[in-house]
C-alpha cells in the first residue's frame, strides 16, 4: 500500500508528537523511516498442535548452572519409544549457550534449514515464551496466543492493529488456507484467504459471456446493500464478498508474474513438496508483486499454519519417517528457501517471519510421545533480525518437573515473571510488543492502550510490566537492527 | 413473545424448515405455516432414527455416501443432528485411518441423535474411531495418556469454564480420569472394544498416584470429591462411573453443568450465539427446566423445548434487518445440500465416492463442500469446525459462488441438472414475478430488501419469454446463480 502522508505520520507517531514542520518531511531520518517502516511485511507461522520445545531447542550438554543435559536425559529416554536426541546427533546443529545457565543448546537436526539461516545471523531464538497459569487446552491456549488475552476472547492481536490502520474497503492481510487466522480476526477491514492465488478466480457464467457484465452489476449492488446493512453478520458478509470480488481482479496476475520472473525459485519451493513450502511460495508471490508495484495488491500481513504437532504418541527422534523430525524438516527447509528467495528479490530486510505454537509439551515423555506442556521457544526470522538466543531456557531441573508423579502438579516448567528468578520466562506479549513497536512502529502507549493490555495480578506471576525493547543478551543491540 | 401455541405463519415455517432441515421448499412452508410451534416441532421430531450406515471402504466413499443420504432423507432434522454430533464428538479419519470405523461412528451418532445424552456419551467412550482418534487405545498404565480424559470434559460434557466463567475441573481431575480409561483397547479380530486387566492402572500398583477421586475442588462435590471406583470397584466399569459423576457436576451457581453446556451448544447451532452471562443463563435455564433435561437427559424433549422457544424464533424476522436482528451463518454442507434439494437436482455418482452435477464443471460435490471449509469426516481438529463468521472468507465464499454457478449453469440430461421448466411457471413474463418465483423456490422471499429485489429485477432487464430454452438458460439460470451467491442465502 502506498502510504499517504497522513498515514505515515500517524504510524510513526510524528503527528501525535506535534513535532511536524514542513522541513521535517525531507529530514533524512524521516525519509529513511518511510523507506524502512512504511513498507514492512509480517508472516505468522503457527505450529498447530503444541510443538515439543524441549526437542526443538535442546540442551546439548550441561552448563555452568543446573545440569540441563542430565535432566533432559532423565526426562527423555533412549531406546525403543525413547525421544532422546543424542549429543552426536545434535552437535552439528549447535546454537550457542543459554544466556542464563550457559547450557550449550542445539536445534533439532530436522531444522537444518532454519539452522543455516541462524548461521547467517538471521534467526532470533526466543526461549521460554508463555503466559501465566498455562492453559493446556489446544483451543484455549491457541486463542490466548492469537488474541493476546488470557480469557482467550475477542479480536486478534494483529487484528486490533489492522483495524486501527486500515479501512473496510482495504485488504491488508492474507491467510493461507480455508480460515482467517484468529490473530487477524476483527470486523473493520478485510482479510483475504486462499490456498493458492490462482484460486482467487471469480466464477462467471461459462456459457454466456454476455451475462458477465449484468451479473456483476447485480452482484455488486446486492453486496453493496449488505455492506450498508445495520445487521452485523450481513454487513460482514457484504464486506468480505466485495473485497473478494476486488481481489479476484488483482491477485491472480501475481501468479503469472512470479512464474515468469522467478521460475527457478518456483522450482525450489515445488521440489520441497510440502504445504508449508506451497504456502510460503504463495506469500512470496505477493511480496514480489508488491515489490513490482502491481496495482490493488496491498496484503502485507500473512498467516500460515503447519499441523500435526500434537505428538501424544509416536513422536520419534531423527529418523526419516519420525513424526517430529518430518514436521521440523518441512518447516526448516521451507523457511530457508523463502528467506533466500526474499534475499534474492531484495526484500529480506522488509519481511519478518515469526514462528509460534500454542504450547510446548510435557518435559517427561510418556510411552513414545509427549502430553501437553507449557512455555516453549519462538523463532523470529528476517534480514533485520539480530540473530541469537534470547530469553531463558525453562527450568527442567525443577523437582516438580523431574518427578511429577510425587506431587499434584502437572509436571510442566513454571512460568514466572519474578525478576529475582534466574529462569524468568519471556511473556509472549513482550515479543508481540517488540514486533509492534520496533517492526511496525506503533507508539508504545498505543500498544498498551489498544493492543496488548497488561494483566492485573501479583507481579511475580503475571505480566504487569512490559518490555517492548528486547535486546540481544550478548551484543546488547535491539532485536531488530536499524 | 410466543410459546408452543403460537401459530407459525409463513416466516416462522420457513425459519423452522431452514434451521431443522435443508432449505424451505414452498410446499413444506405451506404445510407448516398454519400449525402451532408445538405441533410443527412434534412433526419435524417425529422420525425414528434410521439404521443407515454410510457405505464404503475409503473416506471419500463414506463421505459421499453420507452426503447423498442427506440429499434423499425424508427426515432432514435427523441429518442436521448427526452433523451437529459429528462436529461435537469431532473425529477425523486423517488420524483414525479406517473409514469403516468412521462409518460405524456415523451410525452411532444417528442412533443417539435425539436419544439419551448420558447413554450417548457412554457409547462414545468405547466407539472405535474415537478410541483411535483421542488415543484411548494408547493409554497404558505406566504413563496414562490424558488426551481423551481432557476432551471428555472440555469438549463433550462440561467445557473448560461454566457459564459464569469459573473453571469446571483441574489438571488433577484429568490425570485421574486418564487412569480410568487405561486398559481399554481394540479387539483387532472381532472389531470391538475390549478391556485388558493387565493394561489397566489399579491403585494397588500405583499408590503414589493418589486416590481415584475427582472434583475435589470443582463441581460442588465438596472437598472429598467423588471416587469413581465406587460403587462397583475398579475395572471396566470405571469409565461409566466417571460419566455418571460428570453428569452430576454443578456450576458455581448450582445448576447442572452438562445440561447447560449441551443446551447452549444446541441453541447456538439451531438459533444463533447467546449473549454473555448471566443473560445466557436466563435463556438456557428455563428450557432445561421445561424439558427436565438435567434429570432425564432426553435430547428429543430438549429439542422440542428449543423449537418452541422465542430465542429460537428470533432469527425468523423478515427483511429489512436492523442492528438488533439476529442472524447465523449457514454451514457449507447445509448450503450445498439445501441448494440441491430445493432445485431437485439428482447428481450422478460413481463407486469411488465421486458425485457431480451432470453438465456443469463435473467436479466432485464432496470436494466442493470441502473447499467451502467442511471436509466431512476430517474436521480441522478435535474442536470440530469454527462456526459463524469463521465460515466466511474469500476462499470459502469463492467456493460457494463456484458451486452456485456450476449448479445453475449445468446442462445435463433429465433430472441430473436444474430442470427450471418444471420448477418455475413458464408463463411468467414480468421480471418482478419471475424474481419472486425464484426467491420462493429457494425459500428466501422474506430475506431480500426491496432494493436487493430490484437489483435482481434489473438483472433480468425486461419481460422474458421463459418458454424459450435459450432465454431460460441464459437469464433464469443466471438469476438462480445470483440468488444462491447473494449474502442472504448464506445467512439464516
Amino acid at each position: 500500500m502506498a502510504l499517504t502522508r497522513r498515514q505515515f505520520l500517524t504510524r510513526t507517531g510524528l503527528l501525535a508528537g506535534g513535532a511536524f514542520t514542513s522541513g521535517l518531511w525531507t529530514h533524512p531520518l524521516v525519509r529513511r523511516a518511510l523507506a524502512d517502516i512504511g513498507d514492512r511485511f509480517i508472516v505468522s507461522l503457527f505450529l498447530d498442535g503444541g510443538n515439543d520445545g524441549l526437542n526443538t531447542v535442546v540442551p546439548l550438554d550441561n552448563g555452568s548452572f543446573r545440569n540441563f543435559r542430565q535432566s533432559y536425559e532423565i526426562l527423555r529416554r533412549s531406546g525403543p519409544g525413547g525421544l532422546r536426541l543424542s549429543q552426536a546427533e545434535l552437535t552439528p546443529y549447535a546454537l550457542g549457550n543459554d544466556p542464563n545457565t550457559a547450557t550449550p543448546l542445539a536445534l533439532h537436526p530436522g531444522l537444518q534449514g532454519l539452522w543455516n539461516l541462524y548461521q547467517l545471523g538471521k534467526v532470533a531464538v526466543i526461549q521460554g515464551c508463555g503466559y501465566p497459569d498455562y492453559n493446556l487446552s489446544h483451543d484455549v491456549s491457541r486463542r490466548i496466543w492469537q488474541t493476546a488475552r488470557l480469557n482467550a476472547m475477542g479480536t486478534g492481536w494483529l487484528g486490533r492493529y489492522l483495524a486501527s490502520r486500515y479501512s473496510a474497503s482495504q485488504v491488508p492481510a492474507l491467510s493461507m488456507g480455508y480460515w482467517v487466522a484468529a490473530e487477524f480476526a476483527q470486523q473493520s477491514t478485510s482479510v483475504l484467504t486462499a490456498g493458492r492465488l490462482r484460486e482467487l478466480d471469480f466464477p462467471r457464467d461459462t456459457w454466456y459471456s454476455e451475462e458477465h457484465a449484468p451479473a456483476r452489476t447485480a452482484f455488486e449492488a446486492i453486496y453493496a446493500s449488505a455492506q450498508a446493512s445495520a445487521q452485523g453478520l450481513l454487513r460482514f458478509l457484504g464486506n468480505t464478498g466485495s473485497a473478494t470480488l476486488q481481489a479476484t481482479d488483482a491477485y491472480p496476475t501475481l501468479d503469472g508474474l512470479y512464474r515468469t520472473d522467478r521460475s527457478s525459485w518456483l522450482d525450489q519451493y515445488n521440489a520441497l513438496d510440502s504445504s508449508t513450502a506451497r504456502n510460503l511460495r504463495e506469500i512470496a508471490k505477493v511480496v514480489y508483486g508488491i515489490r513490482q508495484g502491481v496495482p490493488n495488491v496491498n496484503a502485507r500481513h500473512f498467516s500460515l499454519a503447519n499441523g500435526g504437532y500434537d505428538t501424544h504418541s509416536n513422536q520419534g527422534t531423527v529418523g526419516a519417517n519420525d513424526t517430529h523430525n518430518e514436521l521440523h524438516r518441512e518447516v526448516g527447509d521451507a523457511l530457508e528457501v523463502f528467506y533466500q528467495d526474499l534475499e534474492d528479490m531484495g526484500m529480506a530486510d522488509k519481511v519478518l517471519v515469526f514462528v509460534w505454537s500454542e504450547f510446548s509439551r510435557r518435559p517427561q515423555q510418556n510411552d513414545n510421545g509427549t502430553d501437553h506442556g507449557s512455555q516453549g521457544p519462538m523463532f523470529l526470522i528476517g534480514g533485520k533480525v539480530n540473530g541469537g538466543i534470547y530469553g531463558n531456557h525453562p527450568d527442567i531441573s525443577d523437582s516438580r518437573v523431574l518427578n511429577p508423579g510425587a506431587t499434584w502438579d502437572d509436571g510442566n516448567t513454571k512460568y514466572s515473571q519474578d525478576p529475582s528468578n534466574p529462569h524468568r520466562s519471556t511473556d509472549f506479549r513482550d515479543v508481540y510488543g517488540t514486533i509492534l513497536k520496533h517492526w511496525l512502529a506503533i507508539p508504545h502507549s498505543e500498544i498498551l492502550a489498544n493492543i496488548l493490555p497488561l494483566d492485573a495480578g501479583p507481579p511475580e506471576d503475571y505480566w504487569t510490566s512490559e518490555n517492548f525493547d528486547l535486546v540481544h543478551p550478548v551484543n546488547g543491540q535491539p532485536l531488530f537492527l536499524p | 413473545m410466543g410459546d408452543q401455541n403460537t401459530i407459525l405463519g409463513e416466516s416462522g415455517a420457513r425459519h423452522l424448515l431452514r434451521r431443522t432441515g435443508f432449505g424451505a421448499p414452498p410446499a413444506a412452508v405451506e404445510r407448516l405455516a398454519p400449525l402451532t410451534r408445538g405441533a410443527a416441532a412434534d412433526q419435524v421430531l417425529s422420525f425414528r432414527p434410521a439404521k443407515f450406515k454410510p457405505r464404503g471402504r475409503y473416506t471419500a466413499q463414506v463421505r459421499t455416501s453420507w452426503l447423498k443420504y442427506m440429499l434423499r432423507t425424508p427426515n432432514p432434522l435427523q441429518e442436521k443432528l448427526v452433523l451437529f454430533w459429528h462436529d461435537h464428538f469431532a473425529t477425523g479419519d486423517d488420524k483414525v485411518r479406517d473409514a469403516r470405523r468412521m462409518a460405524d461412528q456415523n451410525k452411532l451418532l444417528r442412533q443417539f441423535c435425539k436419544g439419551n445424552f448420558k447413554a450417548f456419551v457412554k457409547a462414545i467412550n468405547t466407539d472405535g474411531a474415537m478410541m483411535e482418534y483421542l488415543d484411548t487405545v494408547r493409554n497404558f498404565k505406566d504413563q496414562p495418556n490424558e488426551n481423551y480424559a481432557r476432551e471428555l470434559m472440555e469438549l463433550f460434557t462440561l467445557g473448560v469454564n461454566d457459564l459464569a466463567g469459573q473453571p469446571n475441573y483441574d489438571q488433577q481431575d484429568i490425570v485421574q480420569i486418564a487412569r480410568a480409561f487405561s486398559g481399554w483397547n481394540w479387539d483387532w479380530d472381532r472389531r470391538r472394544p475390549v478391556f485388558r486387566n493387565w493394561q489397566h492402572d489399579y491403585n494397588s500398583e500405583y499408590p503414589e498416584r493418589g486416590e481415584k477421586v475427582i472434583f475435589r475442588t470443582r463441581g460442588n462435590f465438596g472437598p472429598a470429591g467423588r471416587d469413581f471406583t465406587q460403587p462397583g470397584g475398579e475395572g471396566p466399569m470405571e469409565i461409566d462411573q466417571v460419566v455418571d459423576i460428570i453428569f452430576e457436576h454443578r456450576d458455581s451457581d448450582g445448576r447442572s453443568t452438562v445440561a447447560r453446556f449441551i443446551t447452549k451448544k444446541l441453541l447456538e447451532y439451531f438459533a444463533h450465539p447467546l449473549p454473555p452471562y448471566p443473560q445466557n443463563a436466563a435463556i438456557i435455564d428455563p428450557i432445561v427446566a421445561r424439558a427436565q433435561f438435567d434429570t432425564t437427559w432426553d435430547l428429543a424433549r430438549l429439542l422440542r423445548e428449543i423449537f418452541v422457544d422465542d430465542f429460537f424464533y428470533e432469527t425468523a424476522a423478515p427483511a429489512p434487518f436492523d442492528a438488533s436482528t439476529k442472524k447465523s451463518v449457514v454451514w457449507p454442507v447445509d448450503f450445498a445440500i439445501s441448494a440441491l434439494r430445493l432445485l431437485r437436482v439428482k447428481p450422478r455418482s460413481d463407486r469411488w465416492g465421486n458425485w457431480w452435477v451432470e453438465g456443469g464443471d463435473w467436479s466432485n460435490i464432496s470436494s466442493a463442500i470441502g473447499d467451502m471449509g467442511q471436509w466431512l469426516l476430517e474436521p480441522p481438529s478435535v474442536f470440530g469446525w469454527d462456526w459463524e463468521e469463521a465460515w466466511i472468507n474469500s476462499a470459502t465464499l469463492l467456493a460457494r459462488y463456484a458451486f452456485a454457478r456450476n449448479l445453475a449453469g449445468a446442462r445435463g440430461s433429465r433430472t441430473y441438472h436444474v430442470r427450471s421448466d418444471r420448477l418455475i411457471d413458464l408463463n411468467l413474463t414480468a421480471p418482478g414475478d419471475i424474481v419472486d418465483a425464484v426467491l420462493r423456490l429457494l425459500g428466501v422471499p422474506d430475506q431480500f430488501s426491496s432494493a436487493e429485489r430490484q437489483a435482481l429485477i434489473d438483472y433480468l432487464g425486461g419481460p422474458l419469454d421463459l418458454r424459450d430454452e435459450y432465454t431460460r438458460y441464459r437469464k433464469l439460470h443466471g438469476l438462480i446463480a445470483l440468488v444462491l451467491q447473494s449474502p442472504q442465502f448464506h445467512l439464516h
